[in-house]
């Protein structure tokens, strides 16, 4: 995928994972049944109340997690069963920046370089490219800890672009920062996201986060049931308001509102 | 301050004001006990004057030192290399921890001089019987507190990590050793001394040369100074190598806050 122009499509089939609790044994319903596809070059955005199988979806898309039954097939190939082969070609973006506290912010991104055997001097091109692109030409030497939590979370985006990755993942990237820094990350994200062509996941419980990056935002319920698979573009922006409502009134009722069937 | 604060500081090996009025403070009272001896019934070679500990110092052969050094270094790179290797294997496997940790636990329970005995008993070099006995005793602590360490990686950088599809290798070289290099360190500061203490009762047993071996020579003697001086060179020898892993500490963990 990676250097390829379109990164394949995304088939999600009847997809369940089931976790079993350590201490009383009891078994978990994270995910039930989910359906989903996703297209080439897409900007998904997957919104959900907390316990909803979010972050269990995550795992499951770059292969942390067998699925219990069912299927994510990407390519004809599954993240989990085929786990080398998406070396390089699936990053992720976390909800803390996950950067290595020994590392410098330069060493932080060049590591998916390290790992998939890119020659010293091209890892040290590539991501110090990255990394004035990101506006943090002048932090090349800092340590994570001297850095603010903004700056790290660019370093920890510098990192997944850095390998022209065909699938970006990103788990409530934007969640813990103040609202003007999360605005303006998001926005860098997702224009940086279009610009490479590849396939993009937001996974956030922020609405307007929802609304503002995807091209099209599904809903999950609990155990990760497809509440509903919204088209932004066939929303105009001065209707945004409602679809905020409709998508409230989802996830409150766990059902459908009647307002997102909209052809 | 408390001493290990002096020690992570790196203040023992700098001599603060504090340390020297301590040392000058125990020197003065040795000295006036030295010279009250006799007439407290105390016999005058149980407590030597620092003139007569000074001449003792001049005699220190410093072959025995290197000896001694030579066999805590070796030993500890040895415990070292195994430790890691086993605490990464049991780590990798499950199965492998369950049958290998409880024998680990009965190998830190063996009191150390149980070991010098079975290694005089069962080997007959004496270089092997020191290895055998300071590898069993360092071996361990080094294997625990690597295990502990790599156990005690966060879950996220973990899941970071694996998102991004390294070699088993890699895993290791790239975050499980580089992670838990802290707490490495720290068991080589502890393991020092043990080290040092747990050589020097093997060469009082077994061996013909190293400080251990001075000292059971001191002891025939009847030679206080003797046993002082080398205990002095035993006490600044830890100190020194303590100071050699606090700077090898502050150059490979620069990057901490």
């Amino acid at each position: 995928m990676a250097g390829m122009n379109d990164p394949p499509p995304i088939a999600v089939r009847s997809l369940r994972k089931v976790f079993r609790q350590t201490t009383s044994g009891q078994s978990v319903v994270a995910i039930e049944g989910l359906d989903l596809d996703i297209a080439s070059r897409e900007v998904l955005a997957i919104v959900g109340q907390t316990g909803c199988g979010k972050s269990t979806f995550f795992d499951l898309m770059i292969g942390l997690e067998a699925p219990t039954a069912g299927s994510i097939v990407i390519g004809g190939k599954t993240p989990y069963g085929d786990f080398d082969h998406f070396r390089g070609q699936i990053a992720t973006v976390f909800q803390q920046d996950r950067l290595l506290p020994w590392r410098s912010a330069l060493d932080n991104v060049k590591l998916p370089l390290e790992l998939i055997g890119v020659p010293e001097v091209e890892q040290r091109e590539r991501s110090m490219a990255w990394l004035n692109r990101l506006g943090l030409g002048n932090f090349i030497g800092a340590y994570p800890h001297e850095l603010s939590g903004g700056m790290r979370q660019r370093v920890a985006i510098a990192r997944a672009f850095v390998v022209q990755p065909g699938i970006l993942l990103a788990d409530e990237a934007f969640g813990h920062l103040d609202e003007v820094t999360a605005a303006e990350l998001r926005e860098t994200f997702l224009s940086l996201a279009r610009e490479s062509g590849s396939t993009a996941i937001l996974i956030t419980h922020q609405l307007e986060e929802a609304i503002g990056v995807g091209d099209r935002i599904v809903v999950f319920g609990r155990s990760a049931k497809l509440l509903a698979d919204i088209h932004v573009n066939r929303w105009q922006e001065g209707e945004y308001a409602v679809l905020r409502e409709a998508i409230q009134a989802t996830l409150q009722s766990n059902e459908q509102d009647a307002r997102l069937n909209r052809p | 301050m408390h001493l290990n604060e002096y020690r992570e500081a790196g203040l023992v090996g700098t001599f603060s004001r504090q340390t020297v009025v301590s040392l000058l403070v125990f020197v003065v009272v040795w000295e006036v006990l030295s010279y009250f001896a006799p007439a407290l019934g105390i016999p005058a070679f149980a407590i030597p004057s620092f003139v007569r500990i000074g001449q003792s110092l001049m005699s220190i052969t410093f072959i025995d030192v290197a000896v001694t050094v030579a066999r805590v270094i070796g030993a500890l790179i040895l415990s070292f290399v195994l430790g890691v290797f086993l605490a990464t294997m049991m780590y990798r496997s499950e199965k492998l921890e369950s049958y290998l940790f409880p024998m680990i636990r009965l190998f830190m329970a063996v009191p150390v001089v149980s070991w010098i005995l079975f290694a005089v008993l069962w080997f007959r070099g004496v270089e092997f019987r020191i290895a055998f006995v300071l590898i069993a005793v360092c071996g361990p602590v080094f294997l625990v507190d690597a295990l502990d360490s790599m156990r005690g990686v966060s879950r996220e950088l973990r899941g970071m990590m694996r998102s991004f599809r390294p070699t088993t290798v890699q895993y290791f070289t790239k975050l499980m050793f580089p992670a838990i290099l802290p707490n490495l360190i720290t068991s080589w500061k502890i393991n020092l001394s043990l080290a040092i203490r747990v050589v020097t009762i093997a060469e009082l047993v077994g061996a013909v040369t190293g400080i251990g071996h001075q000292l059971a020579v001191a002891q025939e003697l009847f030679s206080v100074a003797d046993v002082f001086a080398w205990t002095l060179v035993l006490v600044a020898l830890l100190f020194l190598l303590e100071a050699v892993v606090a700077r090898v500490e502050r150059r490979l963990l620069r990057w901490r806050a």
